[in-house]
């Protein structure tokens, strides 16, 4: 099966001489369709980072990520930002949305940006929506939801974009731990029903428990990789 | 795009109060902007006009040679074909033919060195302000041979002499190469507020001053006025040379009054100086808010962009939302300058005849509301706007989504 991304020998340093710090340091890994993946270290080992790089935010210091083959790393400029509005979706740890458009408007940006005809962007909105459980709260506000029901949002606008991967950097780190858990869990049913492969780095052993796959990252190295069945 | 316009106007209205005061300091530029203009052009007008109907008029004819040397000998020989082709000008009021030179006035107590003015005392009263201000005795009343004349009330105090005292006038008489020598009898004492016409002017009729110079009947002036007044600053006027005669050239005030004319363009320069600084002031302003609401955008701005906005399309965001502030405030601007124009146009502004660099302001200053200060003021605040958007857009454009996402987590 061809892998979804590939890193080799991936570098980012951040600072010089005797600040340098190594936040990714020759990280080689593959995902593949379909996974489910966690990436697990503690604070500051490197997981935002990675997770940039993959996701063609960044550009690394040495090394390369391959999306479906293609160097992501050697783009640049509109290219680099046209291709994560096409094939990357993101999640970030908290204010993902845009407080001045509603739920459906959110959803719907990315869409837009694509040049999606009207139709097809409302019903794809609506009916995502729906499944992440907003049913009804389309027109709200980010700031009239929870935390939990705004990143169901980020979810929902992720997905209809129909990415190639979806990448979430600590999505339930700022959720109480019950909510945390519904979250993925939703992650984790659009990734079974929809076969959306799911990257998503945390510290919190209960959620790593539900990832398909973990990728341990300390000091920017890749320290360990676990696959479990279920 | 729809959704830029949508993005921007709601985020315009996110900080209401930001906005508000980005607002009133775009618009309040703008309004103070059009009453300084109608208050400068209001000015100005009553500057000019204080001056030119004061006595000289809004254009003068003179022989071509006279002004240089206010050689009495340079006159105008063909009056009558001149006062002809200002009788049958539509555009001409008034106009008064003067023979004047220097002479020396002596009463029992003083000589003075003066300027003797001959002149046709109705239609003078037409072009200057000289029957209007008599304090004493009475006017002028025939152009032809009398014993009257009319002196300023500083003169007639240097001179101690009151209402029906004598004066002898000498002057130098052309025809015969020599002094000729007149009594007349104070019949008026005018008072113009001009310490140089009130001192140095003394007024006989036409005719006297015609026969003591010797000079037949030429003139060596001839004043007059617009209907529309506005119309005497124009130097590129056909008018101009229509006016003229083959010996003789019609001047107005700009090239006569060298000194106000001047002060005119300085007032220009002031205007420009209070443009500039209200336009650093605001724009300084404009950038200041807009990086405010800028800063506090970077983690979205970083998530906007990593979820795949093009930078071009956050540069256009931000220049929307300047965009917006920029015509909001044109019509708010516009309509607070208009008010205070109209307000004060309609109160007017006293400054009961204060004296500026010489010109009494015998006028209440009504500023004007003129096109330009709807079309040329609010355009330049407009591009004022847009120019002090650019910055903060171009730096919103620059955001790195990595390091806007790292810094704000
Ligand atoms: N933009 C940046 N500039 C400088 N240092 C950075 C930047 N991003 C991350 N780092 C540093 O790189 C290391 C890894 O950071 P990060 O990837 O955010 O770790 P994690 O997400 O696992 O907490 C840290 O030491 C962090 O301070
Ligand atoms: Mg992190």
């Amino acid at each position: 099966m061809k892998p979804v991304i590939e890193t080799r020998e991936l570098c980012r340093f951040y600072g010089a001489g005797d600040t340098l710090v190594k936040a990714l340091d020759d990280v080689n890994i593959r995902i593949d369709p379909g996974e489910f993946t966690a990436i697990v270290g503690p604070s500051g080992s490197g997981k935002s980072t990675l997770l940039q790089q993959i996701g063609g935010l960044d550009i690394p210091n040495h090394g390369k990520v391959l999306l479906k083959d293609k160097p992501i790393s050697e783009m640049s400029g509109k290219e680099l930002s046209d291709f994560r509005r096409d094939h990357i979706g993101f999640i970030f740890q908290a204010y993902n949305l845009i407080p001045v458009l509603s739920a459906a408007e959110n959803c719907e940006y990315i869409m837009l940006l694509q040049g999606i005809p009207a139709a097809e962007r409302r019903e794809r909105v609506l009916s995502m929506l729906a499944q992440v459980g907003l049913e009804g709260r389309e027109d709200r506000l980010p700031g009239q939801l929870s935390g939990g029901q705004q990143q169901r949002v980020a979810v929902a606008r992720a997905m209809v974009s129909q990415p190639d991967i979806i990448l979430a950097d600590e999505p339930t780190a700022n959720l109480d731990s019950q909510t945390g858990m519904e979250l993925l869990d939703m992650m984790h049913d659009l990734n079974r029903n929809e076969g959306m492969t799911f990257v998503f780095s945390t510290h919190d052993p209960k959620i790593m428990e539900r990832a398909s796959r973990l990728i341990y990252v300390e000091d920017g190295k890749v320290i360990r990789e676990e696959t479990r069945n279920g | 795009m729809g959704l830029t316009w949508k993005l921007a106007l709601r985020n315009i209205l996110r900080n209401k109060r930001r906005t508000t005061l980005t607002l009133l300091l775009i618009s309040m530029t703008l309004a103070i902007l059009i009453f300084t203009d109608g208050y400068m052009r209001a000015m100005s007008d009553v500057m000019v006009r204080s001056a030119t109907r004061l006595y000289p008029g809004d254009g003068q004819i003179h022989h071509v040679d006279y002004l240089a040397e206010r050689d009495g000998e340079k006159v105008i020989s063909d009056v009558d074909g001149h006062l002809q082709r200002l009788q049958s000008t539509e555009q001409i009021a008034s106009y008064s033919p003067r023979a004047m030179d220097f002479a020396m006035v002596s009463s029992s107590a003083n000589n003075l060195a003066v300027q003797l003015v001959g002149i046709d005392p109705q239609l003078e009263a037409g072009v200057s302000k000289l029957e209007s201000s008599l304090v004493q005795g009475e006017y002028l009343s025939s152009q032809g041979r009398s014993q009257q004349i009319m002196i300023g009330r500083p003169l007639a105090e240097l001179l101690e002499v009151d209402l029906g005292d004598r004066l002898v006038v000498s002057v130098n008489n052309y025809e015969i190469d020599s002094v000729d020598q007149r009594l007349f009898r104070v019949s008026g004492i005018f008072q113009l507020n001009s310490k140089f016409y009130d001192e140095a002017l003394i007024f006989v009729p036409l005719a006297s001053a015609q026969e003591m110079m010797g000079i037949g009947s030429n003139v060596h002036e001839i004043a007059f006025n617009f209907v529309d007044e506005s119309l005497s600053s124009d130097e590129s006027l056909a008018l101009w040379s229509e006016l003229s005669g083959p010996q003789t050239i019609a001047e107005g005030w700009t090239t006569l009054m060298p000194d106000l004319a001047t002060m005119i363009g300085l007032m220009d320069y002031s205007m420009l100086i209070v443009a500039t600084i209200l336009f650093v002031v605001a724009i300084l302003g404009v950038i200041n808010a807009m990086f405010m609401s800028i800063y506090e955008r970077t983690y979205e701005f970083g998530v906007v962009l990593a979820i795949g906005t093009r930078r071009s399309s956050l540069f256009v965001l931000i220049m929307a939302e300047g965009l917006m502030l920029a015509l909001i405030s044109l019509v708010l601007g516009s309509i607070l300058g208009a008010i205070a124009v109209e307000i004060t146009g309609a109160v007017g502004i006293d400054y009961g005849n204060m004296d500026i660099s010489g010109v009494a302001l015998a006028e209440v200053l009504r500023p004007e509301i003129t096109i330009g200060q709807f079309t040329e003021l609010p355009f330049s605040v407009f591009v004022m706007t847009m120019v002090a958007s650019l910055y903060p857009a171009l730096h919103a454009a620059r955001i790195v989504p990595a390091q806007a996402l790292h810094k704000s987590l």
